[in-house]
């Protein structure tokens, strides 16, 4: 074997760390390392379990795409310190999760839950709503205008033009749209100074643990009257789909559904959010990638695609072995933990081309900025619905775009992307 | 030659469509491969899910 098994703890403290993903030099060279001296390798940071990070794009297809062998749910599906870990199962009689949504389900469950909503977002039941997602990109697009020429980009539109767009779809009325919001950025970005939950202390080991657990609570009380006003009165969104939905002839276990509210009302608007914010990041920063699009407008959809590979929103997710098993000369051992980086995987030199480079002529881009196997992201499609509709209707009137200041990203481990995104900008 | 008309197949996971008309030149598979004639360890391009998953697609 010509790699060491044990990554130097020096070297992987920082990917432990959330504040380190905010500087994406810093946390990309770390991987580009990893991938380069450690492919494969365990990481003995102390205060966690010891990990096999697994940082190589054809290493993540081939665990993800096993779930039979590779499960989310056994152990916390990201990354969680010991104590972290210790307090979820006494907050949940013996969980590692304190939620327990599709990402954290296994087969069987997991298909018979992600069934629930599946053909709702199928291509087909996708394309059946562009006009009113085009309605709100363009409703968006003015709200931009509006701003007279300067904006944060990231807090005035980003994080809010898919927000709309799925909460309407799940039916959350508009005025706890903003409330939906607060709870998300608590949720993914609970250890960022400017979004975590007020009061909540990063440096603790278990502070994820805490906030997670309130956040929980909090849409439990929320959505529990939802819940039961849409099996009295079924409306069609998304909220009745699952409140009256069933899982092998039964009703979901409590948890599982007000999980499955939350992974909607949260992943799945925050990683658009991330995704759009990245594009305006890169078009403020290339203006003849935005010249380039205006001429050629066809190559919307493979800007979008490489927002995704290069945005990267959900950057890890945990699992655990069920049975041993060998990958790449390694013995993985039953119970082991891998940290799956998808970050690390959208920018392997092996398997993508020029990995650094944003570019528009991948064809096909197979990214894994969706995940991989059965638990790829159920809402890609309207994902990619929602950010083709927004530059369609911008790119035609935006003339200039440029930085106002430094964009910043998100001290998150997790899911993450762009927090602060100012720029100048001319439309008509 | 085959005169039957081409068809299509979806991924059940994701929604990847198989055009029998295109193929997956990519990833080897020539245009006008019949879905029945993929390797029986063929998995969907976009996802990795396994063959046995695509049904019969009719828009």
């Amino acid at each position: 074997m010509s790699t060491s098994a044990i990554i130097p703890v020096e070297l992987i403290a920082p990917a432990f760390n959330p504040a380190s993903f905010a500087d994406r030099t810093q946390i990309h060279a770390l991987f580009t390392r990893l991938r380069r001296d450690y492919p494969l390798s365990q990481a003995e940071v102390p205060g966690y379990d010891p990990h096999w990070i697994v940082t190589k794009f054809d290493d993540v297809r081939e665990i993800t795409r096993q779930d039979e062998l590779f499960h989310g749910g056994d152990r916390s599906k990201t990354l969680i310190s010991q104590a972290g870990e210790a307090l979820v199962m006494e907050y949940t009689g013996g969980q590692h999760n304190i939620f327990r949504s599709l990402v954290q389900l296994d087969p069987p469950e997991h298909r018979a839950y992600r069934d629930v909503l599946a053909s709702v977002f199928m291509p087909n039941s996708i394309a059946k709503l562009a006009d009113g997602v085009k309605t709100t990109a363009a409703d968006f697009v003015e709200r931009l205008a509006a701003h007279g020429g300067h904006c944060d980009f990231a807090t005035d539109i980003a994080f809010r033009y898919p927000l709309k767009v799925v909460l309407d779809l799940i039916g959350v009325p508009p005025e706890d749209h903003e409330k939906m919001l607060t709870l998300t950025q608590w949720l993914f970005t609970w250890a960022d100074p400017d979004l975590k939950r007020p009061g909540a202390d990063p440096g603790n080991p278990i502070e994820i643990t805490e906030t997670w657990n309130i956040v929980y609570n909090t849409f439990k009380d929320y959505y529990a009257p939802i819940i039961a006003n849409r099996r009295a009165q079924p409306t069609g969104d998304i909220a009745s789909l699952i409140a009256n939905g069933k899982v092998f002839g039964a009703e979901m276990e409590e948890r599982a559904m007000i999980s499955y509210l939350i992974i909607a009302s949260t992943a799945g608007h925050d990683t658009t959010s991330a995704t759009t914010a990245t594009g305006m990041w890169m078009l403020a920063e290339q203006p003849e990638l935005l010249a380039r699009l205006k001429a050629e407008p066809e190559l919307i959809p493979a800007f979008v695609e490489e927002t995704i590979r290069w945005a990267t929103p959900v950057q890890h997710f945990v699992r655990s072995a069920v049975q041993d098993y060998e990958l790449r000369g390694r013995q993985i051992k039953a119970g082991d933990l891998l940290y799956i980086s998808y970050l690390s995987a959208n920018r392997d030199e092996d398997a993508i081309a020029d990995p650094f480079s944003f570019r528009l002529d991948r064809s096909p881009n197979r990214h894994l900025g969706f995940g991989y196997g059965g638990h790829i992201c159920l809402g890609q499609h309207l994902a990619r619905l929602e950010m083709r509709m927004f530059w369609e209707a911008l790119l035609p009137r935006l003339e200039a775009v440029t930085p106002a200041g430094p964009f910043q990203m998100a001290q998150s481990e997790f899911v993450s992307g762009p927090k602060s995104v100012p720029i100048n900008f001319r439309m008509h | 030659m085959d005169s039957q008309p081409y068809r299509q197949w979806q991924c059940m996971t994701c929604g990847e469509i198989y055009d029998e008309a295109v193929g997956v030149p990519w990833e080897g598979i020539a245009a006008g491969t019949r879905f029945e004639d993929l390797p029986a360890d063929w998995i969907c391009p976009s996802c990795g899910t396994r063959k046995d998953d695509f049904v019969l697609y009719e828009p």
